[in-house]
């Protein structure tokens, strides 16, 4: 049995490209939420797997643990895709998982509205103040590090324009990036456009960004649609608040 | 009639600390020429002070009232001892000589007597400066401490250690009620850290408390507030999921009250006297998230027979209830096995674990039955060899969840089968009057799957042994 360990708290998009992943893997899983989950994990991000002793935290290390049990999406790609998959799992992981955090974490509006209350709320007063103003240096500190400190929202929003422009151009008229069938790259720009799109943020800007291009809202739909839906009764949640259930299709 | 002066006896330091049990009042002989003054009616007139500076009157005239009431010559010298000892538990004074004479001037009776108190006061600051090398880890600790802070023997601490793997630091204010300074509260600030191999465990505890102790009667009372924030992680990446699933932060704030009855002779190795230890906190109730109720007791006899035999008795047990659905912590349960404990056993590796980690108990006891005697031939007696004695024990102990529905009936059931007990043989270096070493052989008995064992030579060192 797998198991999946995630952390839904403020629409942190890794857990919907790991679950994709996994579906598209045809593999059986069993999603559990816990307010640790971000401590349990031995690398300290979300989300992680446990199989029978063992635990592997993030979307990459976990591919390659899947892949060495013999499942594996992109073996029908030869080297030169392989490469250009590479690269654009870069560019999404540089681009939208950065314009993510900016904006969950460093527009000031967004983080009084809703990351604090979100990421303390399953602590009690005072530790939830605590720990949400511990993250938010973090990832403060990390911005700095990669010099988005200094970008200002319209850049930012650029930026993810120009990110989504270079996905829908890749994607064109195909079901998927490397045309029939779907791969680890699929899974993860669904998981992040996804939470782009369904993720309540105090503007609608970011998610109207994404809806600018139709091929890519098509694209989400279609992979919730068919690896999703029907399997939501799989999951197990707990601990962890969620407020409406997310979805594309209303 | 000459002057008359008791010697100061030996102090450790200026720190005060229990006094040695074998104090014993010096006495002077009085020269044959002069009058027996035993039986001489005196009265103390006057008592002075020499050497206070920023420490105020009214608790020094709380430790010295009784020196008036004597009556006799011995009578005064017991009661300026006992001024004195009093004087020196304060912690303010670093050293205290006693002068008695008699009364000069136009006031004075012919039997009238003036007692002096010569002190001198601790500094205003005191520091200290260590280097520690533990299990892979170096440290610096720095000590920093304000005595006698505004005049009435409050105390401000300050320790901070630097380690190249840990930091932590306590800051604790201390304040005695003037006159009896068995009543005092204190506030402290502290964040420590912790390694627990044994559960592959990393705890770091950032909490502030504040603590009233009270004496009523013959027992000492503490009650206590704290509010911890408590952050658990794993030590290595292979510990089990148990511990996995434990990792992440808390929120603990309690009461507790604890009650002490101790009328053992000495800490260390006692060879008469009781203690009674019982421990209540409840927490959860005053915020945070982690509610439970947890009691223990600790309970010691210790009786002399003959040719310096001491038969030694003690049972300890605890149970910790949550309170809610939410299941104990593993940094609140209790844990059995080890040198200080049922000895035989590796430490705290007695009871539920999951893939080698221990993960404590909601329950437990533990009992020991000890006989002492010197080494064998007495080697170095009056001296070294006093320090040491050689023991024969007897452990026994157990450690169980109550998580499976039982009431208390099958609770004790639970407690009562598959028991680990053990006993052997071994030596005890008795460590100032706070720690000691042993050195013991052991056959562990009733072991049973899952506990890690320590046959054979054991050695153990700490303050607390069953």
């Amino acid at each position: 049995m797998w198991n999946e360990g995630c952390v839904l708290l403020m629409g942190c998009s890794a857990p919907f490209s790991l679950k994709a992943f996994l579906q598209m893997c045809n593999l059986p899983v069993r999603v559990v939420c816990r307010a640790n989950a971000e401590y349990m994990s031995p690398s300290g991000k979300v989300p992680f797997i446990h199989v029978g002793n063992q635990v592997v935290s993030e979307l990459g290390p976990i591919v390659q643990f899947v892949k060495a049990k013999g499942h594996s999406l992109s073996d029908g790609l030869d080297e030169v895709q392989k490469a250009e998959m590479k690269a654009y799992m870069e560019l999404v992981n540089n681009m939208l998982l950065t314009a993510e955090l900016y904006l969950q974490w460093c527009d000031d509006v967004t983080v009084e509205e809703i990351t604090h209350p979100r990421y303390g709320s399953p602590y009690p007063w005072p530790l939830n103040r605590i720990l949400a103003y511990q993250k938010q240096w973090e990832i403060r500190r990390k911005m700095k590090a990669i010099g988005w400190a200094g970008k200002s929202l319209e850049q930012v929003l650029e930026d993810v324009d120009q990110c989504c422009q270079a996905l829908s151009q890749r994607l064109g008229t195909q079901p998927y990036f490397f045309n029939k069938q779907p791969t680890e790259l699929d899974a993860l720009v669904f998981g992040h456009l996804f939470t782009i799109l369904t993720t309540q943020l105090t503007t609608d800007e970011l998610s109207e960004k994404v809806k600018n291009y139709g091929n890519l809202t098509a694209f989400c739909r279609r992979i919730e649609q068919q690896y999703f839906e029907g399997h939501d009764k799989d999951n197990s949640g707990t601990a962890a608040p969620r407020s409406a259930k997310r979805s594309l299709l209303r | 009639m000459g002057t008359q002066s008791l010697e100061p006896l030996p102090m450790s330091g200026p720190d005060f600390g229990a006094l040695g049990e074998e104090a014993e009042l010096v006495e002077v002989e009085p020269e044959t020429k002069q009058e027996i003054l035993e039986n001489k009616d005196v009265v103390v007139q006057h008592v002075h002070f020499d050497g206070l500076g920023r420490t105020k009157d009214d608790i020094i005239m709380y430790e010295i009232s009784d020196v008036f009431k004597a009556k006799n010559l011995i009578d005064v010298m017991r009661k300026s001892h006992e001024a004195r000892e009093k004087l020196l538990r304060l912690g303010i004074f670093r050293q205290v000589e006693v002068l008695i004479d008699t009364c000069q001037g136009d006031d004075a009776l012919p039997n009238g007597l003036d007692v002096t108190f010569e002190v001198t006061e601790l500094r205003r600051l005191t520091g200290s400066y260590n280097t520690m090398v533990g299990n892979n880890e170096g440290s610096m600790v720095l000590g920093l401490k304000f005595p006698n802070l505004f005049g009435r023997a409050e105390k401000v601490t300050f320790q901070f250690s630097y380690g190249t793997k840990e930091t932590s630091y306590g800051l604790s204010f201390f304040k005695p009620q003037p006159g009896n300074f068995e009543r005092n509260f204190s506030v402290n600030l502290y964040k420590v850290t912790g390694q627990f191999p044994w559960s592959s465990l990393r705890e770091t505890d950032r909490g502030i408390s504040t603590e009233l102790n009270f004496p009523i009667w013959k027992t000492n009372h503490t009650l206590k507030w704290e509010g911890v924030w408590r952050e658990l992680g794993c030590l290595a990446r292979t510990a089990s999921f148990s511990v996995r699933e434990e990792s992440g932060h808390s929120l603990k704030s309690s009461l507790s009250h604890a009650m002490v009855i101790d009328s053992r002779n000495s800490t260390i190795l006692p060879k008469r006297g009781a203690l009674l230890k019982i421990n209540q906190e409840l927490a959860g109730y005053t915020g945070g998230d982690m509610r439970f109720l947890k009691e223990d007791f600790e309970f010691q006899l210790n009786k002399q027979l003959l040719w310096d035999l001491v038969f030694s008795a003690s049972l300890w047990g605890g149970m910790l209830v949550p309170i809610g659905d939410k299941p104990s912590s593993i940094a609140d349960r209790f844990y059995l096995g080890g040198p200080t404990s049922v000895r035989g056993f590796s430490m705290y590796s007695i009871g539920p674990q999951n893939e080698g980690d221990y993960l404590g108990g909601d329950a437990y006891w533990a009992g020991g039955l000890h006989l002492y005697t010197p080494l064998p031939f007495r080697p170095g007696r009056g001296g070294f060899g006093d320090l040491f004695r050689t023991h024969f024990f007897l452990n026994a102990g157990n450690l169980c969840n109550l998580n499976y529905g039982g009431g208390p009936r099958a609770h004790l059931q639970k407690l009562a089968e598959y028991i680990r007990w053990s006993y052997g043989a071994g030596i005890v270096l008795r460590l100032g009057n706070i720690a000691r070493l042993e050195l013991n052989y052991c056959f562990p008995m009733g072991v049973q799957s899952g506990d890690r064992i320590c046959d054979g030579v054991q050695f153990g060192a700490g303050i607390r042994f069953l």
